[in-house]
């Protein structure tokens, strides 16, 4: 859908790199965010001519900026725009044949050309992931997982294999769901991940869905705990949905094993250092007297009254849009693309691209 | 020596003096049934077993094709780790066999790489390094393996980055659609392996010359970095008869007073750890260097107390450090070593004592251990209760574990020949040692 993405835009309008990053995002349930970012700045080089390293890398700059600013959350999506960034950079820097001594347009090409592979590659990660993970799910263990993590889906299903099938791995789910979305289309009003719940159980797993609060409860029954992650940081700690951190803690309280699955184009150069460092505005806790809510039901009959003049699509920051932030120190392993890592393994590959 | 059960008993030295006589597939069966049988047990012995083994079956192989020789020792290797699963050191000899052929024939490569690219020639490796993605991954490894004697720089501008797999510019035939990414890692060298210009086997059997002196003399490297760690007047814990503890004690007692409370490691080293104390030379014909095997530390003037397991936690208190000696290391940093090491472990925890552990880096397996309980052995339950005690073995189920896995987060520090690490380095060094695509042989 690039390609009638490029096409379709109107070419006398300026490219709006926000809205191209939101229509790959909805237009494929199976792209991440990095992934997205990154198509994005590819479609983003198509429209601009720019000819010079220093112009297009300006440009990129200036791009990213912006969209990061227009983005309620940019923690995903700042891990492909810095993983674009730098691969531009080493490349040029490299001596070969993308080199200095090079053709620049010779890169410029390669990137423009092969925006399909990148995405093919992405979910070719995944099923990496899946086939490195399946020694984690073991024959007769529970896992207990959360969210709708497209990487721990496909994990789990890889381990599920065919019903009945010769390399079915016999396991259990405990899902935790988070309540439903409230959106303002009404029609979503199932928890996120119901979709996943479904596939296994078509494969004859057995699965329990349990809500958040019951976490603590469950986890004596589970063995291993496998989450997905939003963002991998650079001390090895995760950004994921906001109710990751205290299963991680309990998790270790209960000396369960806790698996990160992500790839690896997820890590990203950021360094928390703890919940309230994370660089996005999440009105989480949120103090109120009587007064305050009172202003604000009026406040929210206006808005929604404007909302329904304007585009009823704009995607607002939502409560279920909100993240946290699990320290290394909660995590047994990632599992990623490059192999199952120990948190403090994350940095030495950042550090690679980075210097 | 106590040469007297050399030829008699079967174990390492027979099978040693045997190898360079029988065929070759003789040796290959009689080592899985010494394996089998566990009448070669010690690490080290296994992996000397191993190493000699191998080296003797590339020598026997007379073909100079990477290929052919991979598959050789891949088949061999499956069939010795077949035969005794829990012994991780043998798999990762076969492992670092495997990753010497995968080296010397991609040197070879090169060779004729630079030969077609003059441009090039300050970084060998930086045209290789983005083309193909699934080498980006690999080649990390084999990249770090020589690192530390290399030229920084160039190690950064030409390690190839894996993030960066990504967006890599895409070899030819990988850009057809349909075509998986991953190429298997023997499809790789079809093209390559034709015309060496070099001998590949020599160099390999040179490779594994390397492997074998690393195994002699791994104690003593390890040995050398005592006097970091053992200090005047502590009080040092241990547990098992283990070499290299013992040398690593041995070589800090020649300079410096402290105390070892040995802990007996009852009921299947207990003997053996006896006679470490008391310095009767035990005639264990596995370890191959009995003239290395030195005087006990009493003999140094060295306080030694011996200790039943059970008095461990209460003498935890005292203990200023605890040094254990291991049977293999995982790559998350967790090990499985003789039983009652956890005890000991968890005892120093608690009592935010030290635990440092030492391990030659063959040790280190790049096996992640999914399931720990299949990593336990369980040994001759009459060591617990004797067949004699007819009664009691009737009615009593007895059972007899070998090891003990110990968690990463009990240990602090772990010395390998290659220095201290923390556990959580690990990962590091099992990527330096063994190749991505040998870890599952």
């Amino acid at each position: 859908m690039a390609a009638a993405i490029s096409t379709s835009s109107d070419v006398a309008k300026p490219f709006d790199i926000v809205a191209t990053y939101n229509d790959l995002l909805r237009s494929d349930p199976d792209l991440t965010m990095p992934i997205a970012a990154i198509e994005a700045l590819v479609l983003l080089l198509t429209h601009s001519p720019s000819s010079t390293i220093s112009e297009t890398l300006d440009l990129l700059e200036k791009s990213t900026a912006h969209l990061k600013q227009s983005i309620p959350n940019p923690i995903g999506l700042s891990a492909g725009t810095d993983l674009f960034q730098r691969y531009l950079i080493t490349t040029l820097q490299r001596p070969g044949q993308l080199g200095p001594a090079g053709d620049f347009n010779a890169i410029r090409a390669h990137l423009l050309s092969n925006g399909r592979l990148f995405i093919r590659r992405a979910k070719e990660s995944r099923d990496k992931i899946a086939a490195f993970g399946r020694g984690f799910v073991r024959d007769g263990s529970t896992v207990l997982t959360n969210g709708g993590s497209r990487v721990v889906a496909s994990l789990l299903q890889q381990a599920a294999g065919e019903k009945g099938g010769p390399s079915a791995v016999r396991f259990r789910v405990i899902y935790v769901l988070s309540p439903a979305k409230g959106d303002v289309e009404g029609s979503s009003a199932e928890p996120e991940g119901m979709e996943m719940v479904r596939a296994l159980r078509e494969k004859g797993v057995p699965v329990a869905t349990i809500p958040e609060s019951a976490v603590a409860y469950s986890l004596g029954k589970a063995d291993v705990v496998i989450v997905g992650a939003e963002g991998v940081v650079e001390n090895g700690g995760i950004v994921s949905r906001m109710g990751t951190y205290q299963i991680g803690l309990l998790a270790k309280a209960m000396s369960k094993p806790f698996y990160v699955v992500a790839e690896s184009h997820k890590f990203v150069r950021l360094y928390p250092l703890g919940q309230y460092d994370l660089p996005i505005e999440q009105r989480v806790i949120d103090f109120k007297t009587e007064e305050d809510v009172a202003d604000e039901a009026k406040q929210q009959q206006q808005q929604q009254q404007q909302q329904t003049q304007s585009t009823p699509g704009v995607k607002s920051p939502d409560s279920h849009d909100v993240v946290d932030y699990t320290p290394p120190h909660l995590i047994s392993a990632l599992i990623t693309d490059s192999g199952v890592l120990t948190p403090s393994a994350v940095s030495e590959e950042l550090i690679k691209i980075w210097f | 020596m106590p040469s007297t059960s050399g030829p008699l008993t079967p174990g390492l030295a027979s099978f040693l003096k045997t190898l360079k006589t029988n065929p070759i597939d003789t040796s290959i069966d009689n080592l899985i049934s010494l394996l089998k049988r566990r009448q070669i047990r010690h690490s080290r012995s296994c992996a000397t077993a191993t190493a000699y083994l191998l080296r003797s079956v590339i020598s026997a192989s007379r073909t100079n094709d990477a290929n052919k020789l991979i598959e050789r020792v891949q088949y061999v290797g499956r069939r010795l780790m077949a035969a005794q699963p829990r012994e991780m050191v043998v798999g990762n000899i076969v492992r670092r066999v495997l990753g010497l052929i995968r080296d010397e024939a991609e040197d070879d490569r090169e060779g004729d790489f630079n030969l077609s690219e003059a441009g090039s020639e300050s970084q060998p490796q930086t045209p290789r390094g983005l083309d193909d993605p699934t080498d980006a991954l690999s080649a990390r490894h084999e990249g770090s393996d020589r690192g530390a004697s290399r030229n920084p720089l160039p190690a950064l501008t030409a390690a190839p980055i894996s993030m960066f797999s990504l967006l890599s510019h895409p070899e030819p035939e990988n850009s057809l659609p349909g075509t998986p990414v991953s190429a298997s890692p023997s499809g790789r060298w079809l093209g390559f392996g034709h015309g060496p210009s070099k001998d590949i086997r020599a160099e390999v059997l040179d490779g594994i010359g390397e492997i074998i002196d690393e195994l002699g003399q791994v104690d003593d490297q390890i040995a050398a970095y005592a006097l970091d760690h053992i200090h005047s007047n502590e009080i040092i814990l241990t547990h098992t008869s283990s070499t290299t503890v013992q040398k690593f004690l041995l070589k800090a007692a020649a300079k410096r007073k402290f105390t070892v409370i040995h802990a007996e490691s009852y009921p299947n080293n207990h003997e053996a750890t006896h006679a470490t104390v008391s310095g009767a030379n035990p005639h264990d014909d596995e370890l191959l260097s009995t003239e290395s095997f030195q005087k006990p530390l009493i003999a140094l003037g060295i306080t030694v107390i011996l200790i039943p397991d059970s008095a461990v936690f209460a003498l935890m208190s005292r203990v200023n450090k605890v040094i254990l000696g291991t049977h293999s290391v995982l790559a998350n940093g967790g090990l499985v070593a003789a039983a009652g090491t956890r005890v000991i472990a968890r005892a120093a925890k608690v009592h935010q004592t030290p635990v440092v552990v030492v391990s030659g880096v063959y040790k280190l397996s790049p096996v992640y251990p999914f399931d720990f309980d299949s990593l336990i052995e369980y040994g001759d339950a009459s060591k617990v209760i004797s067949y004699e005690d007819g009664d009691l073995v009737d009615q009593i189920d007895v059972q007899n574990p070998l090891y003990d896995y110990v968690p990463a987060e009990l240990i602090d520090l772990y010395i390998t020949n290659l220095g201290g690490h923390a556990p959580s380095y690990l990962y590091r060094i099992v990527s330096d040692h063994y190749r991505k695509e040998d870890i599952s042989v």
